[in-house]
């Protein structure tokens, strides 16, 4: 039996001896195939003199013995040649195996030398580790130190004479570049080096990992199983029936004569491939996204225009205009929604879009959280302000009066105008003030600075005061508008969709079983990358399924 | 008038249940006996709290007629009504998780004492929601969010018990005060208590006490281990997918996927934490205490992530800032 078996591990090609062996090592051997097929393939040329052969016999397995099973397109794959089986007597790790099928001289040896080097020292996962550990402490660091100040800020706040920490002072902050630690040399270093290290990890180990993964990796001695986390033997037992039992469980199984190899959850095991591959298209996402994109703000009063070019700057040596900058965008319509108490509960723009031509190519209302897309540039509505109010005085008109902000705490806006009384010339002119929060209601004081009144737009509703007679027809509100163009999304939200579905996936378990009949005995073992704790007590349950074999049954 | 009695009625049933529970799982502790009576009573005392809380959040809701989710009032008894979750769930499997569950019950009463203390008396009454909440995203965004924080606390809790464990002779030399000795009372006796339960299975193995009480402490620190790697892998996908719901929905309203805002931030060095924790995992070496040292000071991310940054009061996600505006 181990003299066999380690022919086998020499040899791959003679893979025929199985079929051999097994009517001779296994006498309850119960399977009967429908169907034979045997090929012979000649290998090739170069091999002229002492042909080899190998003969792969393809048997059907036999849907009299599985049909109670759940599902029938499943089956027991008997040792088909398409992927080679590799065959490992050891721990089967499979993470140091595709170094040596790289090696190849080459005049750029050392070109090649140098790049295996960097890879191995990038692709290090203490290193790693170091490298997500810096990342998380500098984006720490870049949240207590206020971002974006002027110097002098933090001349104050990070003086020479009291250092924070005995050392830390405002040189350093401005030294490394944390006034602005997103966009900091040193940042955008440490995480370029991480995005490295996941470039190199993704390619030295993980890829190859899927190929060894595909293979299947019999064991073909007693001790080798017995070394697994789990590990069992039953006597008087077929490797046939356990077979059964494991693909009823859920597993791919593969048998080959006497060893059986079985798996599930194969999924579990690539997916944090594919998270280091999403996480390496976010980034790259990101990167463009910081070059390439346009962005802009603006407030416009209702009723006026603007062009797209003229507002959007770009951010990156990436960023190239389009055609759709061209674009003007005509506000037709600023109103806000109010909730029962008073407060604003929404606010929305009517955006007419026109062409070169002055033609309408788009029309949409937008408004918080619902924002335009055309031709590769978005429009958010993110701000709003009062930017004239419109009145009649003594029936005189419209006069429209500009309003200014006056105390901005929050979202609690005021905005406030003025209209004077009386000599305008003179050096002390009062008038009337015109005070809103929102485009509901106007607060009206007299010149003495008394209230006088409140009155709605559109109501019509005259107010005297101080002797002339003022009729608001109209609160004109102006809308704050973001613009961006922003050719890393596409990428970013692939990276997104990529790394939610893999993360999920990563949670499944790769469970991995090994069979091996040995005589009457079977000896089986097993592990589990993640359901360490679960996969012992799922193991024993089936593996008490298993049917004793009693000798009076074994003439079948 | 009436949507106020109600919510006070059951966030009081649900805190008195609570530390009704604590009081139980006490006595067991300073008792050093398991009560068949009082630990099913525990069991039953952790289904009420949950519906008390489905209660609560349902008549917020209601109410108010937004998913309750705006402030961190709200959002703390939905992370206490998450963890009750995280109670229930494994109950109605036939795994039955001992460990979690005994974390999960003082998780509760804290998240829900923090939560109706006076502390936060003034934000109880539900605010009407600011035009950028206004999003479907804001469901999907937050619950996933406040599922992942409580997943991954009751992970990284588990990582603290190791660690306590293990530095447990390290107190014994330090600490001779009495917390300490309380504390370490408390884990050799949940070592003990595993024994009990271990011991039903294996008959056969009667070996000296003292090389028997390492084997089962080794085998209880590695369960301990596993149901934390576990619990903790099931909270980075909600975590994942929380913030980037969250990024998809600031890219909706505000034109940006990234802002670097500190909230933003902080959860991103949450969600790096423990990606570092999940590294670790796969190296031998680092595998047995590191491991449960990063977990640990996950522990602190979270709640520096949760709390600290609003009570801090900057950024987009103000909503729980005690600054009045």
């Amino acid at each position: 039996m181990k003299a066999l078996s380690a022919i086998n591990s020499s040899n791959p090609c003679l893979s025929k001896t199985h079929f051999l062996k097994v009517p001779i090592f296994h006498p309850f051997f119960r399977f009967k195939p429908f169907s034979h097929s045997y090929s012979i393939h000649v290998r090739g040329a170069k091999t002229a003199l002492t042909p080899s052969f190998t003969i792969n016999c393809k048997l059907k397995t036999s849907h009299d013995i599985k049909s109670k099973e759940k599902s029938v397109s499943q089956k027991i794959v008997l040792s088909e040649g398409s992927p080679p089986p590799l065959t490992e007597d050891g721990d089967t790790n499979g993470e140091n195996v595709p170094e040596s099928s790289q090696k190849k001289e080459s005049p750029f040896g050392v070109v090649r030398m140098l790049r295996r080097k960097t890879l191995q020292i990038l692709s290090n996962l203490p290193l790693a580790i170091g490298e997500m550990f810096a990342v998380a402490s500098l984006m720490a660091l870049g949240t207590f130190i206020d971002q974006g100040e002027a110097p002098d800020f933090y001349f104050q706040k990070y003086p020479e004479d009291h250092p924070v920490f005995g050392f830390f002072t405002w040189r350093w902050v401005l030294a490394l570049g944390f006034d602005h630690m997103f966009s900091s040399p040193i940042f955008l270093g440490v995480l370029a080096l991480l995005g490295a290290s996941l470039m190199a990890c993704t390619y030295t180990t993980q890829l190859p990992l899927i190929k060894v993964s595909r293979r299947w990796l019999f064991l073909h001695s007693a001790e080798a199983i017995r070394k697994q986390e789990f590990s069992e033997s039953l006597p008087r037992a077929s490797i046939q029936d356990v077979g059964t039992i494991l693909m009823g469980a859920g597993y791919e199984v593969f048998l080959k004569g006497p060893s059986l190899y079985a798996f599930k959850g194969l999924a579990g095991r690539l997916a944090p491939v594919g998270v280091h591959i999403a996480m390496i298209l976010i980034m790259a996402g990101g990167t463009l996204s910081a070059t390439g994109s346009f962005r802009g703000s603006v407030t416009v009063p209702q009723g006026l225009n603007f062009v797209v070019g003229d507002v959007l700057a770009p951010s990156g040596f990436l960023s190239s205009p389009t055609e759709a900058f061209n674009t003007e965008i005509h506000v037709n319509r600023f109103y806000m929604d109010y909730y029962e108490s008073g407060e604003v509960s929404q606010f929305h723009t009517d955006l007419s879009l026109l062409n070169m031509d002055g033609k309408e190519v788009m029309r949409k209302t937008i408004s918080v959280n619902d924002p335009l897309r055309y031709g590769g540039i978005t429009i958010y509505q993110t701000d709003w302000s009062i930017s004239a109010l419109q009145i009649l005085k003594d029936n005189e008109g419209p006069y429209n009066l500009a309003m200014a902000p006056l105390q901005i705490n929050g979202d609690k806006k005021l905005f406030g105008t003025f209209l004077p009384v009386g000599d305008i010339n003179s050096p002390d002119v009062k008038g009337i003030s015109m005070l809103a929060r929102d485009l509901q209601s106007i607060v009206l004081y007299d010149k003495e600075g008394k209230f006088a009144g409140v009155r709605r737009p559109n109501s019509k509703l005259p107010i005297n005061i101080d002797g002339s007679e003022i009729v608001i027809v109209d609160a004109i509100g102006s809308s704050g508008l973001d613009l961006k163009t922003d050719p890393g999304v596409p990428l970013v939200y692939a990276g997104f969709g990529a790394l939610m579905i893999t993360t999920c996936i990563s949670y499944l378990s790769h469970s991995q079983i090994w069979a091996l009949q040995d005589g009457t005995t079977i000896i089986v073992g097993g592990k589990s990358n993640r359901g360490k704790m679960e996969f012992p007590e799922e193991m024993n349950l089936l593996l008490d399924k298993v049917p004793e074999i009693v000798e009076s049954t074994l003439g079948g | 008038m009436v949507f106020l009695t109600l919510e006070h009625i059951l966030t009081h049933i649900s805190f008195s249940v609570v530390s009704i529970l604590i009081s139980i799982h006490l006595i067991t502790l300073l008792l050093f006996k398991e009560i068949i009576g009082l630990s099913d009573s525990s069991k039953k005392g952790m289904i009420i709290t949950f519906f008390c809380i489905t209660g609560l959040l349902f008549t917020r809701w209601f109410f108010s007629s937004h998913l309750p989710f705006s402030d961190l009032y709200e959002s703390l008894i939905f992370l206490s009504w998450t963890f009750s979750i995280l109670y229930i769930v494994p109950y109605f499997k036939k795994h039955k998780n001992y460990y979690l569950n005994t974390i999960i019950t003082p998780s509760v009463i804290f998240t829900q004492g923090f939560a109706t203390s006076g502390l936060l008396n003034e934000m109880h009454e539900s605010l009407i929601l600011v035009p950028a909440l206004q999003s479907h995203w804001l469901m999907m965004h937050v619950s996933m969010m406040i599922l992942g924080y409580a997943t991954l606390l009751c992970g990284s809790l588990l990582s603290v018990a190791i660690l306590v464990i293990l530095f447990q002779e390290l107190i014994q030399i330090i600490g001779k005060s009495k917390n300490f000795y309380f504390l370490n009372e408390s884990f050799s006796f949940a070592v003990i208590k595993y024994i009990n339960i271990s011991e039903k299975k294996n008959v056969f193995k009667k070996t000296f006490f003292s090389s028997y009480r390492n084997y089962f402490r080794s085998q209880f620190i590695q369960q301990l281990d596993h149901w934390g790697y576990r619990t903790i892998s099931l909270g980075f996908i909600f975590l994942t997918i929380g913030i980037i719901s969250g990024a998809v929905w600031a890219n909706e309203a505000w034109g940006s996927y990234w802002n670097w805002d500190p909230k933003e931030t902080w959860a991103f060095i949450t969600w790096t934490i423990f990606a570092i924790y999940l590294h670790t995992r796969k190296n031998k070496k680092l595998e047995d205490i590191n491991s449960s040292i990063v977990a640990s000071m996950g522990f602190l991310i979270i709640w520096v992530c949760y709390l600290g940054i609003n009570l801090l009061g900057i950024g987009l996600h103000s909503y729980g800032s005690f600054t009045p505006n």
